[in-house]
């Protein structure tokens, strides 16, 4: 008796599924080993086997049954998704969430753009001041340098003379290391498109005015003007001159001085 | 030769199930219909014979059909005829259903299989209607001696081994094994022989 034989003897058994454990498991190893021969025995003593379940008594299932599988298998069919219910069903309190989230979310994004409208407001503000404060250091240390030019024994004071008589003097006080500073009161504002601007004459013969800064006086006239670092030394210089030149200023005086003043 | 096999095209029944589980893959809902008006009677049957409770039968093969529905590409034509195959899975998926109630459940659970595996149609094979079917089935296992036939039963509908038959019916092992080998034997020789 070949060992193949010996198998031979649980085929129906295996495929009735009644061998037990030890023996179902050395007949797969022998399957397993590749016996062709018991490998289609099985197949053909699996169809016996399935014929016992006419052994069956003889019933139907009911019409509800059919009807459940029919009913399943058409949703599924038309891609309704199983066990998903109908977006209708979503309850209440689910719509109520979704809302409340929402309107959360509006009233989010207009308070972040209020709140970032308030950022640059107060962003364009602090920059306002910073410049204001910026421009009362500058007023202050021209200030602070003007009374000390003022002050200063060290300070050459003389009168610019206006040409016209019936402009002001205006008083200039010269500092060798601080600078020049010129002021007046009711000094006329110069025509549209038009500068004032100070000159200083060298005394060297033949030598050309120096141009130095242009300026305005303010609304009421006041005129304080302060040059910290002059073309030219006081030792050097003639005399101050001041003309009117086009806005911007000139290289050299294009019209008749209005204010001069002899240095030394 | 017994061992011949048939493809199922050599059978009109067959290949009417093969084309009508091919029709399942296209989601056709007809076809799925034609196959549980074919094959739910001896479905429900073979269930209810295992499980013995119609709501529990009629939820294994509500189970058993929707798993035909969902993957239709389960059943592969070269593994065997349709019939016999659903057959092996309704009563694998009623067997699992006992042993998830039965201290055997642990035991057993290396032998269940979500899938019946080849099952090759003999030579002698002809396609009959169900009812002629078990009449044929029904005459060869009633002519065994009773403890025989209460020895395949138990070991078809409650998925019992030759030792948990042979204590059942406190007989020997060896003629528990005996019984159930020749049973099955004088069945396809009966079968064989009355084509």
């Amino acid at each position: 008796m070949s060992k193949c034989d010996q198998f031979r003897e649980l085929i129906e058994a295996y495929a009735l599924g009644a061998l037990d454990a030890g023996e179902r498991a050395a007949f797969e190893a022998h399957l397993a080993n590749g016996c062709q021969d018991c490998a289609k025995a099985v197949e053909e003593a699996r169809w016996v086997v399935s014929q016992l379940g006419y052994l069956a008594p003889d019933t139907q299932p009911s019409e509800l049954l059919k009807g459940r599988l029919m009913q399943t298998v058409r949703n599924e069919a038309r891609g309704v998704q199983r066990f998903q219910k109908p977006s209708g069903d979503i309850p209440f309190w689910m719509w109520a969430g979704v809302a409340a989230l929402l309107v959360l979310t509006v009233y989010s994004a207009w308070d972040v753009r209020r709140l970032q409208k308030q950022i640059q407001t107060i962003n364009e503000r602090a920059a306002a001041e910073f410049r204001q404060r910026e421009q009362l250091q500058l007023e202050l240390a021209v200030a602070k340098r003007a009374a000390h030019i003022l002050t200063d024994s060290n300070s050459k004071k003389f009168v610019m003379w206006p040409h016209d008589t019936q402009m002001p003097k205006l008083e200039a006080m010269w500092h060798p290391e601080l600078g020049i500073c010129v002021m007046g009161q009711k000094v006329p504002m110069p025509s549209t498109n038009r500068t004032l601007q100070l000159w200083l004459i060298p005394k060297a013969p033949g030598s050309k005015p120096m141009p130095s800064l242009t300026f305005w006086p303010d609304a009421e006239g006041k005129l304080v003007l302060m040059v910290e670092n002059p073309p030219e030394v006081i030792a050097d210089t003639k005399a101050l001159a001041i003309t009117e030149e086009p806005a911007g200023g000139s290289a050299q005086p294009t019209s008749a001085p209005m204010w001069v003043g002899g240095v030394s | 030769m017994f061992l011949a096999v048939l493809t199922p095209k050599e059978s009109g029944e067959v290949s009417r199930d093969a084309m009508l589980v091919h029709q399942l893959l296209q989601r056709d809902v007809d076809a799925f219909e034609q196959l549980y008006d074919r094959h739910s009677r001896i479905v429900y049957a073979l269930v209810l014979r295992i499980v013995q409770q119609a709501s529990t039968a009629e939820e294994v093969v509500q189970d058993v059909f929707l798993q035909l529905w969902r993957n239709a590409g389960q059943y592969d034509v070269r593994r065997g005829p349709f019939a016999p195959w659903l057959m092996a899975l309704a009563r694998n998926r009623a067997l699992d259903h006992l042993r998830l109630k039965s201290e055997r459940q642990r035991r057993r659970e290396d032998q269940s299989e979500e899938l019946p595996p080849i099952i090759s149609v003999p030579r002698f094979e002809q396609a009959l209607d169900e009812k002629r079917r078990a009449e044929q089935v029904r005459a060869l296992i009633g002519s065994l001696n009773p403890q025989q036939k209460r020895a395949i039963e138990l070991a078809y509908f409650e998925g019992l081994s030759h030792s948990e038959i042979a204590a059942a019916l406190k007989e020997p092992l060896g003629t528990v094994k005996s019984w159930i080998r020749n049973g099955l034997l004088r069945l396809k020789e009966g079968l064989q022989a009355a084509t």
